[in-house]
């Protein structure tokens, strides 16, 4: 026997660890181009499960579809990046990215805002610290919370981070630290 | 006995519990506080009791399984009546509570004068079962004009449907977005308001005539008061449900392990944090999402194992613990667990890919709760006794009775709907349910044209959402079953 340490999960698709590869493979990573110039949605399903909340709601009809069992796949054009998908999605899978928004907003060049989604406690408040994970509890870096949504419909709340640009696509999971 | 703590949750994301008064219990002498809303298991667990009895032969001390009244490893001694079943027994102030060895016979003296009234009850349509099945069941019989009892012997509604935090998965048609708790509130309370529908809680059945077609059932309305029942209906829907599997190892019966769904009745039911940091067995659906649910219970899963090369769960479901740093360990197992009466620890290995342990892979762990996700078995017992036919079909769990494609068992009238009829989701379990009642309001004569298009809707929907690979075993098993 061993002695008595932290287990460590596996490392492979089979044990539930995706990465960004596996989504960039499916196709649910956006051109640059597109990433510099809106915000929006990445997803993390890229299997066959009968599944439709994120298309029933998406008001532009962004999400396509084509039957219940398909995984869902973005018409970057259409989507405005409205966060409707991910307050709607079951599996928490979907984050909303954009890239310039700490240009475009906050006059910082290097960071990005990431909408998470999070049904745990506490529920931190804006400028909050929150330590960002990405998809395999690695961590980031610790970020700030710019504002949080409730949606009264879904009940899932929606963190927005402010990351470093270059996490903003790996960031997936916060945990609010506590004051000291 | 351990000392008396407090494992209620009283902060969740999700749910607020509702307890009601405060009341007091009193377990082998020792005064417990306890809430009207909850039953002796779930208050004795909330003190920190989890020892509930003693096996016959060598005093083991065991704990309760299911949390559902299927398995019998919660009877105590309540009020001086022996085996009574804990989990499903609301408590009441003043009662005595006491841990029973096994098969210790001695008659009871119960501190109650013993009452029984019987009633005679006719129905058009008899529904078992007030889980997402039954109560769509009932919901659509109802809509047919059918005049509608629903029996479950828990004491609360909505089946394995309330004790879901997450949103559901499907389609809009299956209230996909909207979490299982809401979904079955949302059910229970149409139940209520509908007038021509009857729904008996703490009931249940225990016979069948064959000769007439009638149910018998008895409703407890506390201990020593009993309404027997007999219940005679033009058709049945038998939505029973299903029961946690176990899996065998040494230590198998230490207070602590029970099924995935137990741990899910605790924490989301009732509120109680079953264990602080558990190991999951069974990384399927259930094994990850009670895993989620754990931690929003502020519960620190240690790992979900499994001894599959794959997960079987949805990736999403997965992804979203990896991501929240529970470990997933697949080709592991459990080679055992220990501790002085109650879980203190497991011994995981690895295996090859023939199943072989891998030598020098063994690791202990400190856990206090192993929760089994290892599967469900279909609860076809109540349809035996009936005289359905069942048949052997490990694609749908088990056996698992035959029926035809409006879910008609072989016994004319008799129907079937969710789990008792294969093991799939709750989704699927609504779905069949409103196929199993439109059939039984149209059997009992009740036809109803709207409702039978609706019924064609849920048969292209099931075959859709069966379509996809998680569900192709499914789809294979069910071309076994399903006669003319």
């Amino acid at each position: 026997m061993t002695g008595r340490k932290k287990l460590e999960g596996q490392k492979t698709l089979e044990s539930g660890y995706i990465t960004l590869e596996d989504l960039a493979k499916a196709g649910n990573i956006p051109p640059q181009e597109v990433l510099e110039r809106k915000a929006v949605p990445i997803i993390d399903d890229i299997e066959e499960i009968p599944c439709t909340p994120c298309y029933d709601v998406c008001p532009t009809h962004a999400i396509i579809m084509p039957t219940m069992n398909d995984p869902p796949k973005v018409n970057w054009e259409a989507c405005t990046g409205c966060t409707l998908c991910a307050q709607a999605c079951p599996g928490l899978a979907i984050t909303i990215v954009n890239m310039s928004f700490g240009k475009k907003v906050l006059k910082k060049d290097d960071l990005a805002l990431v909408t998470i989604p999070y049904e745990l406690l506490p529920i931190p408040k804006r400028g909050d610290k929150v330590r960002v994970y990405d998809r395999g509890h690695g961590f980031l870096c610790e970020g700030e919370v710019y504002s949080v949504i409730k949606s009264a419909k879904f009940g899932t709340v929606l963190i927005n981070v402010l990351v470093p640009r270059e996490v903003a696509l790996q960031a997936k999971f916060i945990e609010v630290v506590r004051n000291a | 006995m351990s000392k008396i703590v407090d494992r209620r949750i009283y902060e969740h994301p999700i749910l607020r519990f509702e307890r009601g008064k405060r009341i007091k219990i009193l377990f082998e002498g020792k005064e417990i506080p306890a809430f009207e809303s909850e039953t002796i298991a779930a208050a004795l667990y909330a003190a920190g009791v989890i020892q509930f009895n003693y096996s016959s032969k060598l005093m083991r001390p065991r704990g309760p399984f299911c949390m559902i009244g299927k398995c019998s490893q919660c009877m105590m001694k309540v009020d001086g009546v022996p085996h009574v079943r804990t989990c499903i027994t609301p408590v009441r102030d003043g009662m005595t509570v006491e841990r029973e060895a096994g098969h210790e016979i001695d008659l009871p003296e119960p501190k109650h004068p013993l009452t029984v009234e019987r009633v005679d009850l006719n129905y058009d349509v008899v529904v078992v079962g007030a889980g997402p099945a039954g109560l769509k069941a009932a919901l659509k019989a109802s809509e047919a004009g059918a005049h509608v009892a629903v029996l479950d012997q828990s004491p609360v509604a909505g089946g394995q449907l309330s004790k879901q935090t997450h949103k559901f998965f499907g389609t809009k048609e299956s209230y996909a977005g909207t979490r299982g708790v809401d979904i079955a509130r949302m059910l229970v309370s149409m139940v209520k308001e509908r007038e021509n529908i009857d729904l008996f809680l703490r009931t249940q059945v225990i016979g069948y005539f064959k000769d007439t077609g009638v149910l018998t059932a008895y409703q407890s309305e506390g201990l020593g008061r009993y309404r027997v029942m007999t219940l005679k209906a033009r058709s049945y829907v038998i939505a029973t449900g299903a029961m946690e599997r176990n899996l065998v190892f040494p230590g198998d019966d230490l207070p602590g392990v029970m099924g995935a769904g137990a741990a899910q009745t605790l924490m989301n039911i009732f509120g109680i944090k079953p264990a602080d940091k558990p190991l999951i067995i069974g990384a399927g659906n259930v094994g990850v999402i009670v895993a989620y649910q754990a931690v929003q219970a502020g519960v620190d899963v240690q790992a979900v194992i499994d001894i599959a090369p794959k997960s079987a769960a949805y990736l999403v479901h997965s992804s979203k613990i990896r991501r929240m740093g529970i470990p997933i360990l697949m080709r592991t197992t459990i080679k055992e667990a220990y501790g002085k009466g109650r879980v203190e620890g497991a011994v995981i290995y690895e295996v090859d890919k023939n199943f072989k342990p891998i030598p020098e892979s063994e690791k202990n762990i400190e856990v206090d709760g192993i929760w089994l996700a290892v599967g469900l078995s279909p609860s076809v017992e109540l349809l035996e006794l009936m005289g359905a036919s069942v048949k052997l079909v490990p694609e749908l769990g088990g056996y698992v009775p035959l029926r035809t494609y409006f879910m008609e068992t072989t016994i004319p009238s008799v129907f079937i709907a969710g789990d008792v009829s294969s093991i799939e989701e709750a989704s699927t379990a609504m779905m069949e349910g409103v196929v199993a009642g439109v059939s039984a309001a149209e059997k009992a004569g009740l036809r109803n044209d709207e409702l039978v298009r609706e019924r064609a809707e849920a048969l292209k929907w099931l075959d859709t959402f069966r379509s996809g690979p998680h569900y192709r075993r499914i789809k294979e098993g069910l071309t076994k079953v399903i006669i003319s």
